[in-house]
């Protein structure tokens, strides 16, 4: 099974316009099944925000034949995991269950996908169960500064909201809302059907035919939405909460795109700057030497459009200025200095080493997989990884660095007990200061009820 | 670099409330014929068939060979986690873990982990309430170097006093991270405080903050002098890799090492609960909820197999009872009950949790009572075979989809020796969830989830002015 070639994926196309791959995996009688639809949450309307992720579920909650419940049931009878939901660039439906269920699993996927109803009741089930949950998260600074973070680095993009959603834009959702969401996008010839499991090529194709051949095919309506353009200048945002003893701390700056060639000297420099535990600058320095936190990292989403590059910590209250001083000084040697060429293979050894471990399971086979089909990257990728992590020079990895990790370009979210240090934030330029009490106010229960009645 | 709670194995529930069913099934995968078909198939195909081997000073060794993928999983699972503290000393068992990577006579500082990571490995470690363990995933050609490292930090870890300060700082800032600023991490120790007055489960794995704060390099030598020892470790090899070669490194990176006396177990039993006992905590929060937890036996006892089923009846999956009663209808936006899934299920008698976070607007003692209500359904035996028979696929499928990785057939093998005495319990669980009937159920339901066995803690909500005039938490 190691390395993946191309050979390996057996890929085929129903007349429909569906892309059906299959691989075999004959380790566990188990079938991971991946419906992908290339169209993502980068489509929910204005004012309509989490639609494309409430619409991947209420596929799940009603067919022609069937209520929730007992789908529900028929997959849960099969020892069957299940999950829908959307991402930037793709909406996913997700089964996984035994070998031997693969027909039954196939029927109720097919069910699914072809002939849900999208139910009143659910929906408004749905939206209220959502609008709990992101009450509920309004108690998690950590989640409070991850979303400030990426709206603003995202700002005026489709991609300025989370999946999920928000408080009012889940209220303000219309009855028909997710049924046009699915006749629009929902279209064989923007989807891919990957099959890993204890199961034979033909097998797989054979059920995709009997399940998807007879699913229409739409015309193609829509175009990308555009790309952001990287904010320039530095941002602060500061989350007064008293209540915490220590901060939540989100540095950030847009990167770049899933297929653009610079993606693994990005991933090399990321991993000496922050994605490389404890092999990392920022936790070598940070944590190892200053012990201000227990972690620091930084990560990047790549996609259709450059992504936020975050590095991500938390501090006592006290300790929150020191620490960014510290980070900033740790990017600003690293725009200075450059890498070293030990950290550099240290690097590019770790990215190539771990490969295997990262393609052990069916589920992370199929996650890499369907990231390589949705940004059109060929599948030689997998067999040529090692070769091309070893071509990663220190020169590529600096230049990224000089271009990337600008401090006068950075945008800064801490959430925490403001007034032990405002002013110094202030002395460094401009804060925008939110109070968390303004923040909660739509979580009330009258508002809440509110925003659902508006269905 | 570690986790201070018990890792949970993706565990997937799923069962349902029998008497909504009205869907026909074109083959019902619960008839005796079609189990037996899995049952067959799992025992034969996917026995973990460790080889055993112990060392003259102790050192237990399981290996398991299995060249389908080019990677390894070293582990070494030490047989001491916070059950094995006393007050005074609470959280050092996770102290410690982080102190085994500050360096050694050969590494310094979190050079450990940066050699791992240069050559190709993951690494990390976790602390329960009744283990220690530390692992590498590698590639298949670095394995002795995972097993010198290892050995190297067992016998010459370096502890003083300006590592054991700094690491000290950032397990308490894990703490504020993880308890302290999280939604309900203070509620589940109040929970297990209040539930337990004799036994070492009643503080948490992190510990307490001002324990952390006074733990000196003595009670960190005194631990490290008696948990670390080749006999009181179990040493775990998975993947792709010879075992002759593996063993005879183990050899001889570990086979000079000195036994110690062996580790005592806790002397303090919990005595049984004698009534409710019920508390509240304050808590600036969107939302209200309830904790609770009913006293339930250890690993070793077969009741932790219908606890198991029981635990899928009431909330396993969405067509669960829990599911559709309470998150379905808008009354939670979350009831769960929780257990540590085996092999993670505790040693000693721990909690079986039930908690429930109520939606805006619905009082949680309400929706407590109801909650009660459908455990008395349990109890009185209104469910059935078919429910029952449900809850069984879900856990056999579970345990098939746990042997995906080298990494969690590893686990299981350090786990199930450590907590249970012997591996080949990872053997007999499809056997033992086989044998699991509705008498089981109902039998556990009545003896475990009685109100005179549970502990409620409340979660006030309260706002953040209030929470001013309250003495801060750490």
């Amino acid at each position: 099974m190691f390395p993946l070639r191309t050979d390996d994926i057996k890929t085929s196309q129903l007349s429909n316009g569906l892309t059906v791959m299959g691989l075999e995996y004959h380790k566990l009688p188990l079938a991971h099944i991946t419906l992908m639809i290339k169209r993502g949450s980068e489509r929910d309307p204005q004012g309509k925000e989490g639609l494309a992720d409430l619409t991947a579920e209420m596929v799940t909650l009603g067919t022609e034949g069937r209520d929730s419940q007992q789908l529900a049931l028929a997959m849960e009878r099969l020892g069957a995991r299940y999950s829908a939901s959307s991402g930037w660039n793709a909406s996913f439906l997700e089964f996984f269950g035994l070998s031997e269920d693969f027909s039954s699993l196939m029927d109720l996927m097919g069910d699914m996908l072809l002939r849900p109803t999208f139910p009143q009741k659910e929906l408004q089930q749905s939206q209220q169960r959502r609008i709990s949950l992101l009450i509920q998260q309004r108690d998690q600074a950590e989640v409070i500064a991850d979303e400030i973070i990426v709206q603003r680095l995202l700002d005026n993009t489709p991609y300025a909201h989370p999946t999920y959603g928000t408080i009012p834009s889940l209220g303000g959702m219309a009855a028909d809302d997710p049924s046009s969401f699915y006749h629009r996008y929902y279209s064989p010839g923007e989807a891919v059907l990957l099959v890993i499991g204890d199961l034979t090529p033909a097998k797989i194709r054979e059920e995709a035919e009997r399940l998807f051949g007879g699913w229409k095919a739409k015309e193609k309506v829509d175009r990308q939405p555009p790309a952001p353009t990287r904010p320039s200048g530095m941002k602060i945002i500061a989350v007064n909460r008293p209540d915490l003893t220590q901060s939540q701390i989100r540095v950030g700056l847009l990167g770049i795109t899933r297929n653009d060639e610079r993606y693994l000297p990005f991933q090399v420099m990321n991993y000496i700057l922050g994605g490389g535990g404890f092999s990392s600058r920022l936790m070598q320095r940070i944590r190892a030497e200053k012990g201000y936190t227990y972690g620091i990292h930084s990560s990047f989403q790549a996609g259709r459009i450059p992504g936020p590059f975050i590095i991500s910590t938390f501090t006592p209250t006290a300790t929150t200025i020191p620490l960014l001083e510290e980070t900033v000084k740790v990017m600003e040697k690293f725009v200075a200095e450059g890498a070293q060429t030990k950290e550099l293979e240290e690097a590019k050894n770790f990215l190539r080493g771990s490969y295997p471990l990262k393609l052990e399971t069916p589920g992370q086979m199929a996650g890499e997989l369907l990231r390589l089909k949705l940004y059109d990257i060929p599948f030689d990728y997998l067999s040529s990884y090692p070769e091309t992590v070893g071509n990663v020079t220190l020169d590529e990895v600096n230049t990224l660095a000089a271009a990337y990790l600008l401090p006068k370009d950075l945008i800064f979210v801490v959430v925490g007990r403001v007034e032990d240090f405002l002013e110094t934030l202030r002395s460094w330029g401009k804060v925008e200061l939110i109070e968390y009490s303004e923040m909660i106010k739509d979580c009330s229960p009258a508002n809440t009820s509110k925003h659902a009645s508006t269905t | 670099m570690c986790v201070s709670i018990a890792i949970r194995l993706s565990f997937a529930v799923r069962c349902s409330d029998a008497r909504n069913r009205t869907e026909p099934s074109s083959r019902n995968p619960l008839t005796p014929h079609a189990d037996d078909d899995i049952l067959m198939s799992v025992m034969h195909t996917m026995k973990l068939d460790f080889q055993e081997e112990r060392l003259a000073n102790g050192l237990k060794i399981l290996t398991l060979e299995d060249p389908s993928h080019p990677i390894v999983s070293y582990q070494v699972h030490y047989a001491t986690g916070s059950r094995n503290e006393k007050p005074g000393i609470t959280g050092i068992s996770h102290l410690f873990e982080h102190m085994m990577f500050r360096g050694s006579k050969e590494f310094g500082p979190e050079e450990f982990a940066r050699t791992i990571q240069a050559n190709g490995g993951t690494l990390n470690a976790f602390t329960t309430v009744d283990n220690t363990s530390y692992f590498e995933n590698l590639p298949s050609d670095k394995l002795e170097l995972a097993i010198r490292l290892e050995s190297e930090r067992l016998e010459n870890l370096s502890l003083n006093q300006e590592s054991l300060d700094t690491e000290r700082e950032v397990v308490r800032s894990e703490r504020k991270l993880r308890t302290v600023n999280s939604p309900f991490g203070l509620l589940i120790e109040q929970l297990f405080a209040i539930a337990f007055d004799q036994h070492p489960y009643q503080w948490p794995v992190v510990g307490w903050d001002h324990d952390l704060r006074r733990l000196t390099l003595e009670d960190c030598l005194d631990y490290y002098q008696r948990g670390y020892a080749p006999n009181n470790a179990v040493v775990i090899i998975v993947g792709d890799f010879k075992r002759t070669e593996a063993l005879t490194w183990v050899k001889k990176y570990y086979g000079h090492l000195t036994p110690q006396p062996p580790l005592e177990s806790p002397l303090a039993q919990e005595r049984p609960q004698r009534g409710e006992r019920r508390s509240v905590f304050k808590k600036v929060s969107q939302l209200e909820a309830f904790f609770a937890g009913f006293h339930c036996p250890g690993i070793k006892n077969p009741d932790v197999f219908p606890l198991l089923a029981l635990n899928h009846i009431l909330s396993g999956g969405k067509s669960s009872r829990f599911y559709q009663r309470f998150v379905k209808t808008g009354k939670a936006v979350d009831a769960q009950v929780e257990t540590d899934p085996p092999p993670f299920w505790p040693m000693d008698p721990g909690l079986l949790q039930v908690y429930a976070i109520a939606t805006p607007g619905v009082p949680i003692g309400d929706l407590e009572n109801e909650i009660w209500g459908v455990v008395e359904e349990i109890q009185e035996g209104k469910f059935d075979e078919e429910e029952l028979a449900k809850a069984k696929r879900g856990l056999i499928t579970s345990f098939i989809m746990g042997l995906q990785s080298a990494f969690f057939k590893g686990l299981a093998g350090g786990l199930y020796t450590i907590k249970a005495g012997d591996y080949n319990m990872a053997n007999t669980m499809l056997d033992s969830y086989e044998k699991i009937t509705t008498d089981d159920v109902q039998r556990v339901a009545l003896r475990y989830l009685s109100v005179d066995n549970r502990t409620v803690v409340t979660l006030q909500p309260i706002t953040p002015e209030e929470n001013e005039r309250l003495e801060p938490m750490e």
